[in-house]
């Protein structure tokens, strides 16, 4: 099968998140992917060992995942000979991705001036924590820098401690909108015949996690930034609701029609008959009653019940479900948003995040999950990079590779 | 100057946000997008800033036209047949009504580039449910586990937000493939899928432990599982404080200093300790010590001290920070209707080619003779007898 990055090749000296889902949607679609990573420990992504307090299980699903497709060189950049490897690898390649800082890149000699005066075609992006202006510098974690945005404030009823949108959310945001820099380079490089440098960085990218409401928030809207209560929303027929069982989050408009449908779904001719949800405009005025009443029949019933209702009157809704509902739902396993991948750690197919963005004819595809490091150095400082045996001797002897 | 996609027309036949800022992505890096304005008309603003048009819109070229209309979809299929790419969010019988589905948009322009945002994906048996975020959202599996114990399930938006993005990437990549192969292709991106990827790591822990309370039911802020990473404390100002050190063995020293714990203290003087045996004394003693000093305390600190921590804002803080308007994620506009306003920006930098500003949302119609003029080189009268016959605004 094509695949639609085919010949283009990416060296990738990402740690943790946020830079190696980048460079996995890359690979992904068939970029040759190389990963970068010093001859001690690695990626520090291959440490993780627990989330949440629970073991990963038996293999490492948070490094091998976020790698797959990908393959990986040692190199200890802080060795001059490491770096002459680095600067023949850029050569060869058509794409530097690194979240490393900026100042460490510069002190390792590989920033974008060093690099381009090597290869002028070259790709060259950094996913910085704050962005390559305004000289922010202090530690960036995903959590600490979705904290700024104002996208946690937001979220919860009023009272409540803010809400993170969910671990790795931010940094898995910054990683589509860095690759999608590198894919907008990369289509213009092809006419014109350069490359340049591109910043995605996780500030930038998580203030747009809550678009719709930071832009209200900015054209005067001071509520968009704080916290609303769900049993005072102005439609409440576009809410969520207990029932004995699961919630459930009703879609519909406020509109005569949806309402009759939806009294008929709930079994609740009292609502219909009630005057003061009569029409569109009283059912606002009266949200909060119209919501006490709904949630007084929801919570009569179980989940299964309810929907069995809504469907049977078209009425758009769906049960909250959680993760073990979800990694058993057929809708995601067509989709090949879940797929299974062997994984040589434990000598087993095992369940993995699959492909978000689906092209037809030019579909992505797993060949493998994350490398063992270093697995490649040797073969591609041969076959691609063009060393004799007795010059990887020597780089072994400089401990510019292991 | 040159910008990345020059080349590349779209149109635009979106009726959400996330779909339509998607377009406008690629608009901001030169695409000429032409937003197909089709009845209803857009609703009107009434007298205030449209802000969310003037974002969402941005850059791109309106052209209104009624397919209802004799000779409307025509000049539909006609426009398709100069475009490079589509950009939707409408149902597949709806675009097959208006004859420009996938098959039928392909027989037009063979390499067509047709990206949609759909509900569930063009696969199984929820492929046409409607593309509602939060339906999408309640289908994921994280709702119930983002509040503290006892809340509601949280709809968070953002993964409408990663469809944005994701779209505009496949759609890129399959331009890539074109480029290089002369081949178009559907490109299809689901809210459904968007939010499984915002929620990334959770559930591929589920996936690959398959069990575990903690995945399934909210944690207390009181009970997570490192007091110093993932943990949130309310200051003396009601501000709230966030930390994410998770090699506690390296900040220690420096953290216990700060928050006025002896490092030496017997009960937290190794990281089983804080994360394992002692962990809820942990974090009972940061909430008494953090809310001896206010939000402005705890950041000053964290900023000296380097530490991986910070203060929980709102809105107003983006709004104002240097840092966002240096780096244009923010821009202050000089409106031509209501002056001095900011506006969501680029979170993407390109040094040679940035994201530009060329304008504001268009009017509906704006710029429907000149696109009629110069992509299907229609002459003026026959323009106007379009318009007469209300074909097109």
């Amino acid at each position: 099968m094509a695949k639609a990055l085919e010949g283009i090749r990416v060296i990738d000296l990402t740690v943790w998140f946020q830079g190696p889902v980048s460079a996995q949607y890359l690979a992904d679609f068939g970029a040759e992917v190389i990963k970068v990573e010093r001859p001690q420990g690695g990626d520090q992504g291959r440490g993780v060992r627990s989330i949440k307090s629970l073991p990963v299980g038996d293999w490492n699903q948070y490094f091998l995942v976020i790698n797959r497709n990908k393959r990986s060189m040692a190199i200890d950049l802080k060795t001059e000979a490491g770096r002459g490897i680095l600067y023949r690898l850029v050569e060869k390649s058509d794409v530097f991705l690194s979240n490393l800082a900026p100042e460490m890149l510069e002190a390792w000699g590989l920033s974008y001036d060093k690099l381009a005066a090597i290869n002028p075609k070259l790709v060259y992006a950094t996913n910085t924590g704050y962005g390559r202006f305004g000289g922010a510098s202090k530690p960036s974690f995903d959590m600490t820098v979705q904290a700024l945005t104002g996208a946690m404030a937001r979220l919860g009823e009023p009272g409540e401690p803010p809400v993170y949108l969910g671990m790795g959310s931010g940094d898995a945001y910054g990683g589509i909108m860095s690759a999608l820099g590198i894919a907008l380079a990369l289509y213009q490089r092809r006419r014109t015949g350069r490359g340049q440098y591109l910043d995605a960085s996780l500030y930038g990218a998580q203030l747009f996690l809550a678009a719709p409401w930071l832009q209200s928030f900015l054209a005067g809207n001071t509520d968009a930034a704080l916290q609303h209560s769900r049993k005072q929303v102005e439609n409440p027929l576009w809410n969520l609701y207990p029932t004995a069982g699961k919630w459930v989050y009703l879609c519909e408009p406020n509109e005569d029609a949806r309402f009759v449908a939806l009294c008929r779904a709930l079994d609740a001719p009292s609502l219909h008959a009630d005057g003061r949800f009569a029409t569109a405009a009283l059912r606002a005025q009266h949200n909060e009653a119209l919501i006490d009443a709904i949630e007084a029949v929801t919570l009569k019933r179980d989940h299964d019940a309810l929907m069995r209702g809504c469907v049977a009157e078209g009425v758009v809704a769906s049960p909250v479900n959680n993760l073990a509902d979800v990694v058993r739902d057929e809708q995601a396993w067509r989709n090949d948003y879940f797929m299974k991948a062997y994984c040589e750690e434990v000598q087993r197919e095992v369940d993995v995040r699959g492909l978000p963005v689906t092209l037809s004819k030019t579909p992505g595809e797993i060949h493998c999950l994350g490398p063992q490091l270093g697995q490649d150095t040797e073969l591609l400082l041969m076959d691609l990079l063009g060393y004799e045996w007795d010059e990887i001797e020597t780089l072994k002897a400089q401990r510019a590779i292991p | 100057m040159s910008r990345a996609l020059d080349d590349v027309i779209v149109l635009d036949l979106t009726r959400q946000f996330c779909a339509s800022l998607s377009a406008a992505f690629l608009a901001d890096f030169g695409a000429r997008v032409i937003r197909l304005d089709l009845p209803p008309a857009r609703e009107s603003s009434g007298g205030r800033w449209n802000h969310e048009a003037d974002l969402i819109h941005r850059n791109k070229e309106s052209l209104a036209l009624d397919p209802a209309s004799a000779g409307g979809a025509e000049l539909l299929r006609q426009l398709v047949a100069k475009a490079d790419v589509i950009v939707t969010d409408w149902q597949r019988d709806e675009l097959a009504a208006l004859g420009i589905d996938y098959d039928a948009a392909a027989a037009l322009r063979p390499d067509i580039v047709f990206g949609r945002i759909s509900g569930f994906g063009p696969q199984g048996p929820d492929a046409d449910l409607p593309p509602i975020d939060e339906l999408a959202a309640a289908r994921t599996g994280m709702m119930p586990i983002l509040p503290q114990p006892g809340q509601p399930p949280i709809y968070t938006g953002a993964g409408a937000m990663h469809a944005t993005v994701m779209l505009a990437f496949g759609v890129v990549t399959a331009l890539l493939h074109r480029q290089a192969t002369g081949e178009g292709q559907a490109v299809d991106v689901s809210l459904f899928g968007a939010n499984m990827y915002g929620a990334a790591l959770d559930i591929q822990a589920f996936l690959a432990i398959g069990e575990g309370e903690r995945f399934i039911t909210p944690i207390s802020r009181l009970d997570v599982s490192n007091p110093m990473s993932g943990s949130l404390y309310p200051s003396a100002d009601g501000r709230w404080v966030t930390l994410t050190m998770p090699d506690t063995d390296r900040w220690w020293p420096v953290f216990s200093a700060v928050v006025g714990i002896a490092a030496d203290d017997p009960r937290f003087d190794t990281h089983d300790k804080r994360t394992e045996t002692n962990r809820l004394e942990l974090i009972r003693e940061l909430e008494v010590a953090f809310r001896r000093q206010p939000g402005s305390h705890w950041r000053q600190v964290f900023q000296e001290e380097q530490m991986s921590a910070d203060v929980i804002e709102r809105f107003d803080y983006p709004a104002n920070d240097p840092q966002v308007l240096a780096n244009r994620y923010i821009l202050e506009l000089d409106h031509p209707s209501f002056g001095a306003v900011k506006s969501l920006g680029f979170p993407i930098f390109l040094s040679d080619s940035p994201a530009r500003l060329e304008r504001l949302a268009p009017c509906v119609g704006q710029h429907t003779a000149q696109i009629l003029h110069e992509l299907l080189a229609y002459p003026e009268d026959r323009i106007h007898a379009l318009r007469a016959a209300g074909v097109v605004a």
